[in-house]
């Protein structure tokens, strides 16, 4: 849990010696489940701010709508440091713009697993120091083991400490365990062609299209997404399962070599569709094939935008 | 099977060099093969292979120019990462990866393409018609013209 004093103390300097113009992070929400984004401008504003392990949101997603010439500052844990290097690399920001405060995560907790437990009313969590939390609910107390609580894709994360902020506020976490983090892709590549189609079909149908997933992802910052485009329509993009299938393969797709697993896309979802098991796919043939992986410096750009004649790949004479 | 497998061939036009060849796959075309003439592999976004798939295609060939041979120089090897990766994707969620054939043609070939559509089509047929994704409907059902 990081030290909420510190990093307000920061970010309030940050505002008023003038380094930076904005500061990205997080303040209360409706509910204590569901803290929000928040743009500080102020030095008064920086009291509001909250930071624990229910911030879900990828707080990279917002470089992408403001002007590049502004300088920002923004909290990054792991996965938003890697997102953030991605888009430099995409030239979406100058670095020199920006200011990343890296906080060590521990884990996003999934709020689902939360109101499973305790009911839709909660009053207030706080996360203990022996690594439970305690929830006040309106069906009573609840003591919960953090672990049990993560979103899957913290559970599984290999990178938790920021790795090119300019400051490090609270002490370095243990680097995950590769193993344990490539399971799931691997246990899906192991089921039959028939019990894939069938997963990945019942998943896709069950989309509403709300693109929650699409807002929420850091790497999806076209002006104009290839489903919205009519004319010419690249790609049926209707309700049909044409358009649903259509849309979940080339929305994860268009992440190859650019997703940062940081699991956005499905904390996003309200519909609670599993889509990490396409990206972690590609994610991982990015790494057998080119050894890649995104977002881990400021300099290499992803596979498909490099040209070298010495592949090694299966379409080669 | 008994019914002929449908393919799908993307066909550069640049590297078909000899004219017989050319007259052959511009005219001479099996019915069961649709042609998509292309300025280069390089030119081919991996939603022309998914628009081919959920249409029903069985197989989809893509046919260029040798990798130092590309008219524009590297269109080809940078069309050939992203292809074949999306081929690879498409196996992860049911489409047999095997169903998506790279040929890359040298400037001397002569009849090549013949050959290798029929031993292409030859395989599709110990594999069957593709269903999985292929779920478009067709324009007279009100399907999108995608």
């Amino acid at each position: 849990m990081p030290d909420l004093d510190a990093l307000k103390a920061e970010a309030k300097r940050l505002l008023d010696e003038g380094v930076v113009e904005m500061i990205i992070g997080f303040k209360a929400g409706d509910t204590p489940l569901h803290p929000q984004p928040a743009f500080f401008k102020t030095v008064e504003e920086i009291d509001r701010l909250v930071y624990n392990a229910l911030c879900q949101n990828n707080l990279a997603t917002y470089l992408t709508r403001f002007p590049k010439t502004q300088k920002i500052g923004m909290l990054v844990r792991g996965c938003e440091n890697r997102s953030v290097n991605a888009l430099v690399i995409e030239g979406q920001h100058p670095r020199d713009g920006l200011y990343l405060i890296g906080v060590p995560c521990e884990g996003i907790i999934d709020w689902r697993k939360i109101i499973e437990k305790t009911g839709e009313e909660v009053i207030s969590v706080f996360e203990q120091s022996d690594n439970t939390v305690l929830v006040e609910a309106k069906s009573g107390y609840f003591t919960l083991e953090k672990d049990t609580l993560l979103h899957e894709s913290c559970a599984r994360c290999i990178h938790p400490n920021p790795i090119s902020a300019d400051i490090v506020i609270g002490e370095l976490l243990p680097e995950g365990d590769p193993t344990l983090a490539r399971e799931q892709v691997a246990a899906f590549a192991d089921l039959s062609l028939q019990e894939r189609h069938a997963w990945f079909r019942q998943e896709a149908e069950r989309c509403i299209r709300c693109y929650a997933c699409r807002e929420a992802c850091p790497m999806c910052y076209c002006e104009e997404c290839f489903v919205d485009h009519v004319s010419p329509r690249w790609t049926e993009s209707g309700t049909t399962p044409a358009g649903m299938q259509g849309w979940h393969i080339v929305r994860a797709f268009h992440q190859t070599g650019r997703c940062t697993s940081c699991g956005a896309c499905e904390r996003a979802c309200p519909m609670d569709i599993k889509m990490t098991y396409l990206t972690e796919k590609l994610n991982q043939d990015m790494r057998q094939k080119y050894n890649f992986e995104a977002g881990m410096d400021t300099k290499t750009p992803p596979p498909f935008s490099t040209i070298t004649l010495d592949d090694k790949s299966r379409f080669i004479v | 099977m008994s019914e002929t497998p449908k393919l799908v061939l993307f066909q550069c036009q640049w590297c078909l060099f000899s004219p017989a060849d050319q007259e052959w796959v511009d005219s001479q075309l099996p019915a069961n093969i649709h042609l998509i003439k292309v300025p280069c592999t390089g030119r081919i976004n991996p939603l022309y292979l998914l628009n081919a798939v959920q249409g029903g295609a069985d197989g989809i060939m893509i046919s260029g120019c040798l990798p130092e041979q590309c008219h524009f120089k590297t269109g080809n090897i940078g069309a050939r990462r992203q292809l074949e990766e999306f081929s690879d994707y498409l196996s992860h969620i049911g489409y047999e990866k095997e169903r998506i054939r790279f040929l890359w043609l040298d400037l001397q070939d002569r009849g090549i393409i013949q050959k290798e559509l029929a031993a292409f089509e030859a395989q599709l047929e110990a594999f069957g018609p593709a269903h999985n994704l292929a779920t478009r409907a067709v324009e007279s059902a009100g399907g999108a013209n995608a």
